[in-house]
């Protein structure tokens, strides 16, 4: 890990980073507000008025009339997931495969620092960033809540939802980070490192629409981050995580390792 | 000191370098010369260790450029040929990032560069002129007081002035003892400072000679017009070598001295008289293209 590096990097990162945790507050603060525990019921007739496949494919079938439930179905089956996403995506393609395509990865490359510590470092800062928008999100609906609805939210499986989405989106920001470490150009890293994890919300928004097309929740990450289910409880969050931790410390990894042994031309 | 032994690399494209061996000797300034894409900037990715070569390997101090870089980093002052700089940054602020990841408190040197260059390093980076990021470059390469310095046409976008001040660095450099390899196109550049020079044609070294060698073999060519066509016959038949470029225009090679060029000339009806200049260019297409050519 190197600190000066570290430091940059927030230093040209934090404009996108404030504006993702900011349209996620906005979104955040929006949806605690609107919870009525006495009107839920309006809200319900209001989604009934939408299409029936648009509410299934954003999640917001299963909003219920408890405020868990509520939050979790309204902001965890697509927002959470695409923001900081979106995060994730352009960020991870500036931290490498940007400095090498410009050539300013030269530059870092002759200071007395090996190639596996300035990628752990990148890395780091991706995971740590988009833990931090993730962070700052949950406290600031933990103290709303508490303030407006207090005792409504359920704290425990609420956080246990958001551990949840974090390492999905870990595994996420690792796949783009490896993209961005296994090409030499910002064209093809930022292409295959949006296409993949597009490809994962949509297939979720698809396989929610209907049973027929439920088979397709198998192929796409996002079907872990199954609302109801981490609600639930129970052993399903312990295997995630575990199962979503250690993807993502793999991907990481060889991440790194493609980055120390590849051939740069800066 | 720097040891490049059967250093292959090959790009797809068919281009890189093939088998390249020379060696730079502490002290010692070695030009690095060729055309654009002879793979000039390959080699010296190899140095800095960017790149996997397909084949041998570049050393510095007997440590494996590719495998030690990060050790060896501390010891190297580089200067790209293509400067390409972080985002949104100043010339101050990236100076101090470059210093703060070299843990460098020492700043004598780098305000002394600062100062010699006469430029203001607190502009943005994006906005600078090629001639100012060249000198923050320069800096870069410089502040550390790295023993090896390796640089990639160092003189591109400087003017005159400034060049000149550039090869005075250089000269002083010299004198304390560091390494110096830096490539080139400019002849007068490459006179003053090297003490040898490798010249690179299609990713082969053609040759490495000593300065001196090749100052010897810089000829004084001359382009004449003369109002008569029958000049050719009286030059032809001098010992000077000539070429008819048309019926009345001349190149002439002097071969002995200028006292026998004048005279073999003040037979003639020369109308313009000029002194070719003859860059380092000309000098190996003349002396290397061929051999090339035949391989």
């Amino acid at each position: 890990m190197n600190k000066v590096l570290f430091k940059v990097n927030i230093k040209s990162n934090y404009p996108i980073f404030l504006f993702i945790t900011g349209m996620l507050l906005l979104y955040t603060t929006i949806s605690v507000g609107m919870f009525d525990p006495v009107n839920a019921e309006t809200t319900q007739a209001m989604l009934g008025m939408m299409p029936e496949a648009m509410v299934k494919a954003f999640g917001f079938d299963g909003l219920g009339t408890e405020m868990t439930g509520y939050l979790g179905n309204y902001l965890y089956g697509f927002i959470y997931l695409v923001f900081p996403m979106i995060f994730t995506v352009l960020v991870s393609n500036k931290l490498v495969a940007k400095h090498v395509d410009s050539g300013s990865m030269a530059y870092l490359l002759t200071t007395p620092h090996t190639r596996k510590n300035i990628a752990l470092t990148q890395a780091i800062f991706l995971a740590t960033s988009t833990f931090l928008i993730l962070a700052i999100n949950v406290c600031v609906a933990l103290v709303m809540s508490g303030i407006m609805f207090p005792g409504e939210l359920q704290i425990g499986p609420f956080i246990n939802l958001n551990i949840i989405t974090y390492l999905s989106l870990l595994v996420v920001s690792s796949i783009g980070f490896f993209f961005s470490c296994l090409f030499n150009d910002t064209k093809n890293s930022l292409a295959f490192g949006t296409a993949i994890p597009v490809f994962f919300v949509v297939i979720k928004m698809v396989s929610g629409i209907s049973e027929d097309l439920s088979f397709l929740k198998f192929f796409t990450l996002y079907s872990l981050v199954d609302v109801n289910k981490i609600l639930e409880g129970g052993s399903y969050i312990v295997f995630t995580s575990i199962g979503l931790l250690i993807a993502s410390l793999v991907i990481y990894g060889i991440s790194i390792t493609i980055f120390d042994k590849k051939s740069l031309s800066v | 000191m720097i040891k490049i032994k059967n250093l292959t690399q090959t790009y797809p494209s068919g281009k890189g370098v093939f088998d390249v061996n020379f060696e730079v000797k502490q002290g010692e300034v070695f030009g690095y010369l060729g055309p654009n894409g002879a793979g000039k900037t390959t080699t010296i990715r190899n140095i800095l260790g960017f790149s996997n070569a397909d084949k041998g390997s570049v050393t510095i101090n007997n440590k494996n450029t590719r495998l030690e870089s990060a050790e060896l980093q501390k010891i190297i002052g580089y200067l790209p040929g293509e400067m390409a700089f972080f985002d949104n940054m100043t010339g101050t602020e990236f100076l101090d990032f470059l210093c703060n990841m070299r843990g460098l408190k020492d700043f004598s040197k780098r305000n002394y560069l600062i100062e010699m260059f006469e430029f203001d390093p607190n502009s943005s980076i994006k906005k600078m002129s090629k001639g100012m990021k060249q000198k923050v470059g320069i800096v870069a390469a410089f502040m550390h007081d790295p023993q090896i310095l390796v640089l990639d046409e160092p003189t591109s976008g400087l003017d005159p002035l400034m060049q000149n001040k550039f090869m005075k660095l250089i000269l002083d450099e010299k004198k304390k003892g560091k390494t110096i390899l830096m490539s080139s196109h400019i002849f007068e550049e490459v006179d003053r400072v090297c003490d040898r020079v490798g010249i690179i044609r299609d990713g082969k070294i053609v040759a490495i000679e000593k300065i001196s060698d090749l100052k010897a073999m810089k000829k004084e060519v001359f382009t004449l017009k003369t109002s008569d066509a029958n000049d050719y016959t009286l030059l032809s038949e001098s010992e000077l070598e000539v070429q008819k470029i048309d019926d009345t225009t001349f190149e002439v090679t002097m071969t002995k001295n200028y006292t026998h060029l004048f005279s073999v000339l003040a037979k003639c009806h020369i109308t313009s008289f000029e002194s070719k200049e003859q860059s380092l260019e000309d000098l190996f297409m003349k002396y290397y293209g061929k051999a090339v050519s035949n391989e």
